[in-house]
């Protein structure tokens, strides 16, 4: 058992560095709510001005770039939802001959980073007219997400035990029957943990919109933050209220689902 | 007990001798179509947003292409250009710098941590590790524009100088040709820190008691115990970390691009930085592709070497 002086040691260790972690974010906090336009906080003479929140708001037509990057982050998550079990399944219990090769390739994405594509990538966009489309940025973010989907729902439907499936088999249940009845209520736990991820990372996300966006009235959010900084940067505490409002729905999302996000991204990273 | 699970007559049969031969549920043509149907949407937008151009990447950077007009071949011209390009190579050193801020630092302090909490639970666990991971859900674009801030002028970094005494220390850190890159590097820090601290103290968790036991019967101090029992249980924790933070310090980006842009002059300066510019600015396609390439391979080389030494094959 450990000492006393063991568990003080701890604990000032920890909050060190929990401190050095949260300052940081509490200035954030207190420059979003302070009445000065450079964003000074001034815990003596606390005035909280919740007023910034909807003066960014609106200075920053914050409503237009909320819907886009709504759309964007829903809709990625919607579709690899759908369609990455899909290919999980097929990969991990159907296994058609070419299988293993197609599962490697998927594989093989989420260890290119986004740099070895974006360049062609943009071109190839420019070039079916998806530059500076909500719709083209959507399919952008779908295709980057699907190979740490595919891995991630496959993984987690090859943990089915094969009993299940083949007594499903011998009651007549056909592939579709399977999947749905069988193996899919098994995977609750597996598609929140993907639907958070890419949610969290599609709306996180800055450089592939940051390139894939050049007309300030589609940015998502992100990138509309980005602008704001060059274009209003006297008023820091506006800019700040931005931020947090940015940074929000994630946040809240972490907050309700913090295992789901740790073990994610812990088992995201373990994915090579 | 239902009688659907009791026609599930190989239940009974012990569960490892089925898994080494389940048999795949496909079996003819018409189950292999079947079964490539269900791949194929995913495959489909995949190929086309991810397979596709990554090919595309390799053919473009041999050659030189403004975006616009005809392109001409260069052969490995590009490659070349980067690699004599002096302020490439700069880059090239400024990623080694960030190396140390992104990887290094926050892999040893989650190896100090996990070293420390190891050593059994304390109550209030759960919301350090809840702080202490947040800034990795937090958006770049976020941490940029409140670290900018910080470091201001007239910023809370100076201010808090100011007032232990240390108010010589004061500057514009993000506009000092010495320190903007190590000041960017520590948010760095500051972003991943939690992340390895958590894998570590995930995986020190792991470690059987019972080595832990041994070694304190063998005398050994919370140093031994450390070195003798949490680091090499630790190995593959260890392998994940500096994959994942290597692989951040090259590609750094966001942070970089929406403080500095890479300056003052050229003292922030990364690889994607470059690639960026080249791209979208100085209209040099062939040139940023490359710089693509070579950013891909050497993340692919260090996830390979890594996996090499740390994963499941090396012990």
């Amino acid at each position: 058992m450990r000492s006393r002086s063991e568990v003080v040691v701890n604990y000032v260790i920890l909050i060190a560095f929990a401190a050095a972690v949260v300052l940081p974010i509490l200035w954030l906090l207190g420059a979003a709510l302070s009445p000065s336009a450079e964003g000074v906080v001034d815990l003596a003479h606390l005035h909280l001005n919740f007023g910034n929140f909807a003066a960014a708001w609106i200075q920053a037509d914050f409503g237009r770039h909320l819907a886009i990057s709504l759309i964007v982050a829903c809709g990625t998550v919607l579709v690899v939802a759908l369609i990455a079990p899909l290919a999980g399944y097929s990969l991990a219990l159907l296994r058609p001959p070419g299988g293993k090769l197609l599962f490697a390739l998927f594989l093989a994405g989420i260890m290119i980073p986004l740099e070895g594509i974006i360049v062609p990538l943009y071109f190839d966009l420019r070039s079916y007219g998806l530059v500076d489309s909500v719709p083209g940025l959507l399919l952008v973010q779908i295709g980057l997400s699907l190979s740490f989907g595919v891995f991630w729902m496959r993984t987690s439907i090859a943990s089915v035990p094969p009993t299940l499936i083949e007594s499903a088999q011998l009651d007549g249940a056909g592939r579709f029957a399977t999947l749905w009845r069988i193996v899919l209520p098994l995977q609750r736990p597996a598609m929140i943990t993907l639907a958070l991820l890419v949610f969290m990372w599609t709306w996180n996300d800055y450089f592939v919109a940051f390139v894939l966006m050049n007309n300030p009235d589609q940015f998502p959010v992100t990138v509309a933050l980005g602008d704001f900084t060059q274009r209003y940067s006297s008023e820091v505490n506006l800019m700040c209220a931005a931020g947090v409002l940015i940074a929000l729905p994630v946040v809240i999302l972490y907050i309700f689902a913090q295992r789901h996000f740790i073990s994610g991204v812990l088992a995201g990273a373990l994915k090579g | 007990m239902t009688l659907e699970r009791l026609k599930g007559a190989p239940a009974s049969r012990p569960l490892p001798a089925v898994r080494e031969r389940r048999r795949p549920l496909a079996r003819s043509l018409r189950d292999w179509a079947a079964a490539w149907a269900f791949i194929l949407p995913a495959l489909a937008i995949y190929v086309l947003i991810v397979v596709v151009p990554t090919v595309q990447s390799a053919w473009y950077s041999l050659w030189n292409w403004d975006g616009v007009s005809a392109a001409s071949w260069v052969g490995l011209g590009n490659y070349l250009g980067f690699l004599q390009d002096p302020t490439a190579i700069e880059a090239l050193g400024h990623t080694g710098i960030l190396l140390l801020f992104f990887s290094v630092i926050p892999i040893v302090l989650g190896l100090l941590s996990a070293a420390l909490l190891s050593r059994g639970r304390l109550r209030g666990e759960g919301i350090f590790r809840w702080v202490i991971f947040l800034p990795q859900v937090l958006p770049s674009v976020v941490i940029a524009v409140t670290w900018k801030q910080l470091y201001g002028p007239g910023g809370p970094v100076n201010t808090a100088l100011q007032d232990v005494g240390l108010g010589w220390l004061q500057q514009d850190w993000l506009g000092s040709f010495t320190l903007a890159l190590p000041a960017l590097g520590l948010v760095g820090t500051w972003t991943t820190f939690g992340l390895c601290m958590l894998l570590f103290v995930s995986g020190a968790m792991a470690i059987p008691e019972e080595l832990y036991d041994a070694a304190r019967v063998d005398g050994a101090g919370a140093v031994r115990e450390f070195f003798a029992v949490t680091l090499p249980g630790l190995v593959p924790q260890l392998g994940v970390a500096l994959t994942l933070t290597i692989i951040g310090a090259l590609r750094a980006f966001d942070l970089i691009w929406l403080t500095t842009r890479g300056g003052p002059g050229t003292s922030t300066q990364t690889p994607a930085i470059i690639l960026y510019s080249q791209a979208f600015v100085q209209q040099n396609v062939g040139a940023a592709a490359a710089i693509g390439v070579l950013m891909a391979v050497a993340s692919l080389i260090v996830a390979l070497v890594i996996a090499r030494f740390t994963g499941e094959g090396a012990r």
